[in-house]
C-alpha cells in the first residue's frame, strides 16, 4: 500500500494494523518526513484555523436562528393532540351524506284537560304501517306513560321524541324493536309549555342514496369562484401585458425614436410591480374596492401584467428574424409581416405562458381569500378558525385536486404547443 | 458581354465593352437589374460594400462568389432593400428601387423572389401556409387578419409544391421537413411571386453537399424553362462553374472579378479567395 504524500496520517497505520502485504507485492514504504509531507500536499481542512473559524461562525448563526425563530421541537409532540382531529378529518372529509328513510308513528298527548277530540281510551297514532299506542292520552308533566309500538321494522333501534305545540322536539328514550317489529317503553312526560303535544316514535329503516354534503356544495361554489377569479385576473394580465410586452422587447423598441427609454421604463415597471406580492396587492385593493373577489381579481391582474409582460417580452426578443426577412421580401405589408412571420412565432409561447400563469393564479387565489380577496380561502379560513376540521379537510382536498388538475392540464397543453 | 473575365478593383472602371453604369445601355438591351456605385456602411461602421456596379441581362444565371464576409449577402439584400444601401442606385426593370416609396417598394419586391441559406420558413406553420405567404404582395393586407387566401392562389401553391416534389407534405409543419425539403418549400414560396428575378443567398450552404445539386437544378430549371433571371451566392467555385452563366466575385465588399466561369484560373482563384485557399470540388 503506497500512501501518497499529503494524506500522511494513515501512512503509519498500514504496518501497525498488521495487515498482510498487499497482493500487488508493494511493500509498505516508510512515510516521508513530516516537513516534506506538509509542503507537498494541500493543507487538510482540519489543520486550517479558517475552517474552525467558519464552523464557529456558522454555529453561532444557526444557534441564534434557532432562538430567534422560536423553534421548540417539543411543541410538535405536545400539540399533536390538538391537530389530531384535523389529521383524522383529512381521511374523512365532509363530502357526502345520505338521507335516512324513517318509519314514524305519532300519538297525541294533552296537558291539562280532555284528551284530543275523537280519541278515547288508549290513543293510537299511525304512520307508514306502524302504529303507536299510549296507555293514556292526557295528563300533566311528570306522568309515567307506557308506550307500545307495532308494525315497525324488525330488530331495529329507534327513538321516542316529545314534540310540543310549536313543533320543538326533545328525545325521551331509545328502544329496540323485537322480531315482530314491536316495542314497549315507559316515558315520563316532560315539563313543557302548551297543551297539545305528540309522542313520536322514529325508526331508521335504511339510508337514501349518497348525495353531496352541504359543505361540499359550498366548497364547490367557492372553488368555481376561485377558478374564475384566477381566470379574470389572468385575462386582465393578458389584456395589458400583450401591448406592453412589445414596448419591453429590445428588438422592437430598438427601431423607435427614444426606444431605449421606452424599453427601460417598461422593464422597470414590470420589475417593480412584480416585486410586490399579490397578497399585499390584495390587501391594498380590499381597501380600495372592498372585500370580495373583485379585489382578488385586481390583485392577481396587476401581478400578472408584470409577470406576463416580462415573459412575453422575452418571447418576442427570442424570435427568429429569418422569417420576417423572408416575408418582407415577398412584398408583404407590415400587417402581413406581423401576421405571417411574427405572430406564428410568438403565439404558441404566449399561450403557454398564459396557461402557466393561470395555473399559478389558481393556486394563488386559494389564499387570497385569507385577506378578504374572495375565493375558497375565505371559507377555508372560517372552517379552520371554527375548528370545523372535516369541513376544512373538504376545502383542502378541493384545492389540492383542482390545483393538481390545473397543473397537469397546463403541462399537457404547454407540451402540445411547444 | 466581354468574352474574357477581367480582374479589376472597385475603383477602376470596368473593361472596355462591358456596359458600365452611366454608359449608354446600347450593349445591353434593357438589363433586368442594374446596380450603380452601391455602397453600404453598417451602423457599427463596418464597410460591407464599396462602390459596387454591375448589371444583369435578362435570363442570366449570375453566380456571386467570395469568402464569408465579402459582402455577398449584403449585396443581395440591398437589391430588394431588406438592407438599406448607404449610397448608390439599384434599378430593377428600369425602376429605381432605391428611391421607391413604401408602396412602390412592395410592388418591386413582389417581382423579386428570394431564397435564403437558413430557408427562413415559419417553422410552426404548415408547408402550405409558408408557400401561400409568397403571394402576400398580391393580396390585400387586410385579408391577413382572417388568414384568407383565394382558392386560385391555394391551387397555385399546390401546383408549385408539386413542381418541387413535396405536394404530399403540404399540410405538415414546415419544421417536420428535412433541410433539402425546406429549401424546396423556399423555392415554391419564391415561385408564388411569379418573379422575374430570383435572389438566392447561399441556397445550399446549410445542406448536405450531396443535396446541393438537387436544389441548384431547380434553380437552373427555373432559369432555363421559365426564363427567370437568377442571382445566386455560392461558396463553392465548383458549383459556381457548373451552374453560372457568369460569375461575379466579391472581396472585401468590392467586385474583383466579373466574367465567364472558365476564366477563373488558379491565379484568379487565389486572388478571390486568398493565397492559402485550396479549391474543393463538390460533385
Amino acid at each position: 500500500m503506497n500512501v501518497s504524500p499529503g494524506s500522511g496520517a494513515p501512512a503509519a497505520a498500514g504496518p501497525r494494523r498488521g495487515a498482510p502485504a498487499p497482493a500487488d507485492g508493494a511493500m509498505p514504504v516508510a512515510g516521508p518526513s513530516a516537513g516534506i509531507r506538509r509542503a507537498a500536499g494541500p493543507v487538510p481542512w482540519y489543520r486550517s484555523w479558517r475552517a474552525y473559524a467558519g464552523l464557529v461562525v456558522a454555529a453561532a448563526v444557526y444557534i441564534y436562528g434557532w432562538h430567534v425563530t422560536q423553534i421548540h421541537l417539543s411543541e410538535l409532540w405536545r400539540g399533536a393532540r390538538l391537530i389530531r382531529p384535523f389529521v383524522v378529518a383529512l381521511a374523512t372529509p365532509d363530502v357526502v351524506t345520505r338521507t335516512p328513510s324513517l318509519q314514524q308513528a305519532a300519538a297525541p298527548y294533552s296537558y291539562g284537560g280532555a284528551p284530543a277530540p275523537g280519541a278515547a281510551g288508549p290513543l293510537q297514532g299511525t304512520g307508514a304501517g306502524a302504529s303507536l299506542r299510549l296507555s293514556r292520552g292526557a295528563g300533566a308533566s311528570g306522568d309515567r306513560v307506557t308506550v307500545h309500538g307495532e308494525g315497525f321494522g324488525a330488530d331495529r333501534s329507534g327513538a321516542l321524541w316529545w314534540e310540543n305545540q310549536i313543533g320543538q322536539r326533545q328525545q325521551l328514550a331509545t328502544f329496540r324493536t323485537d322480531a315482530q317489529g314491536r316495542f314497549d317503553a315507559v316515558i315520563t312526560t316532560p315539563d313543557v309549555q302548551g297543551t297539545r303535544n305528540q309522542v313520536i316514535a322514529e325508526v331508521v329503516t335504511g339510508y337514501g342514496p349518497l348525495r353531496p354534503s352541504q359543505t361540499l356544495l359550498v366548497v364547490l361554489d367557492r372553488m368555481v369562484e376561485t377558478v374564475f377569479l384566477a381566470l379574470m385576473g389572468t385575462t386582465m394580465g393578458v389584456v395589458f401585458a400583450v401591448p406592453l410586452s412589445f414596448l419591453g422587447a429590445r428588438n422592437l423598441t430598438g427601431h423607435l425614436p427614444a426606444g431605449g427609454a421606452v424599453y427601460a421604463l417598461t422593464r422597470t415597471l414590470f420589475n417593480l410591480t412584480r416585486s410586490i406580492e399579490a397578497l399585499v396587492l390584495a390587501i391594498i385593493f380590499t381597501v380600495w374596492v372592498g372585500l370580495g373577489p373583485f379585489a382578488g381579481v385586481l390583485a392577481l391582474g396587476v401581478h400578472s401584467i408584470a409577470s406576463l409582460g416580462k415573459l412575453y417580452s422575452e418571447a418576442i426578443e427570442s424570435i427568429d428574424t429569418g422569417p420576417i426577412e423572408a416575408i418582407m421580401a415577398t412584398g408583404a405589408s407590415t400587417l402581413q409581416v406581423i401576421r405571417y412571420a411574427v405572430v406564428p412565432q410568438i403565439v404558441p409561447q404566449f399561450i403557454a405562458f398564459t396557461i402557466y400563469r393561470w395555473d399559478i393564479n389558481v393556486r394563488f387565489s386559494t389564499v387570497i381569500g385569507f385577506v378578504g380577496g374572495g375565493g375558497i380561502g375565505f371559507v377555508l379560513q372560517q372552517y379552520i378558525n371554527l375548528l370545523q376540521w372535516p369541513q376544512a379537510a373538504t376545502a383542502l382536498w378541493m384545492i389540492a385536486l383542482v390545483v393538481a388538475a390545473m397543473d397537469y392540464a397546463s403541462a399537457v397543453v404547454r407540451e402540445r404547443i411547444a | 458581354m466581354t468574352s474574357n473575365g477581367r480582374v479589376r478593383d472597385g475603383s477602376r472602371r470596368g473593361p472596355v465593352g462591358v456596359p458600365r453604369p452611366g454608359d449608354t445601355p446600347a450593349g445591353s438591351a434593357d438589363p433586368i437589374l442594374r446596380v450603380e456605385h452601391l455602397s453600404k456602411v453598417y451602423d457599427d461602421g463596418t464597410r460591407a460594400l464599396t462602390d459596387v456596379s454591375f448589371q444583369v441581362p435578362r435570363g442570366e444565371f449570375l453566380v456571386i462568389i467570395g469568402l464569408s464576409g465579402s459582402g455577398k449577402s449584403t449585396l443581395l439584400r440591398c437589391i430588394n432593400r431588406l438592407v438599406e444601401p448607404t449610397s448608390g442606385r439599384v434599378l430593377l426593370d428600369g425602376r429605381d428601387a432605391t428611391a421607391a416609396d413604401r408602396d412602390e417598394l412592395r410592388e418591386i419586391r413582389r417581382g423579386v423572389g428570394m431564397i435564403f441559406q437558413q430557408f427562413n420558413l415559419v417553422r410552426r406553420a404548415s408547408v402550405l401556409t409558408n408557400v401561400l405567404a409568397g403571394r402576400l404582395g398580391y393580396i390585400p393586407p387586410s385579408w391577413a387578419l382572417g388568414n384568407y387566401f383565394p382558392a386560385p392562389v391555394v391551387a397555385q401553391a399546390m401546383r408549385n409544391l408539386e413542381r418541387v416534389g413535396i405536394a404530399e407534405k403540404a399540410f405538415g409543419r414546415a419544421s417536420a421537413l428535412s433541410g433539402g425539403q425546406q429549401q424546396r418549400v423556399g423555392i415554391a414560396r419564391a415561385l408564388m411571386q411569379e418573379p422575374r428575378l430570383i435572389l438566392a443567398d447561399e441556397p445550399v450552404a446549410s445542406l448536405d453537399p450531396a443535396l446541393s445539386h438537387s436544389i441548384l437544378k431547380y434553380l437552373e430549371e427555373l432559369n432555363r424553362k421559365d426564363g427567370i433571371t437568377v442571382l445566386c451566392c455560392l461558396h463553392f467555385l465548383s458549383l459556381a462553374r457548373r451552374y453560372g452563366s457568369r460569375i461575379l466575385a466579391l472581396k472585401d465588399g468590392r467586385v474583383v472579378f466579373e466574367g465567364r466561369p472558365r476564366d477563373i484560373d488558379e491565379a484568379r482563384f487565389r486572388e478571390i479567395y486568398g493565397q492559402q485557399a485550396e479549391e474543393v470540388e463538390i460533385t
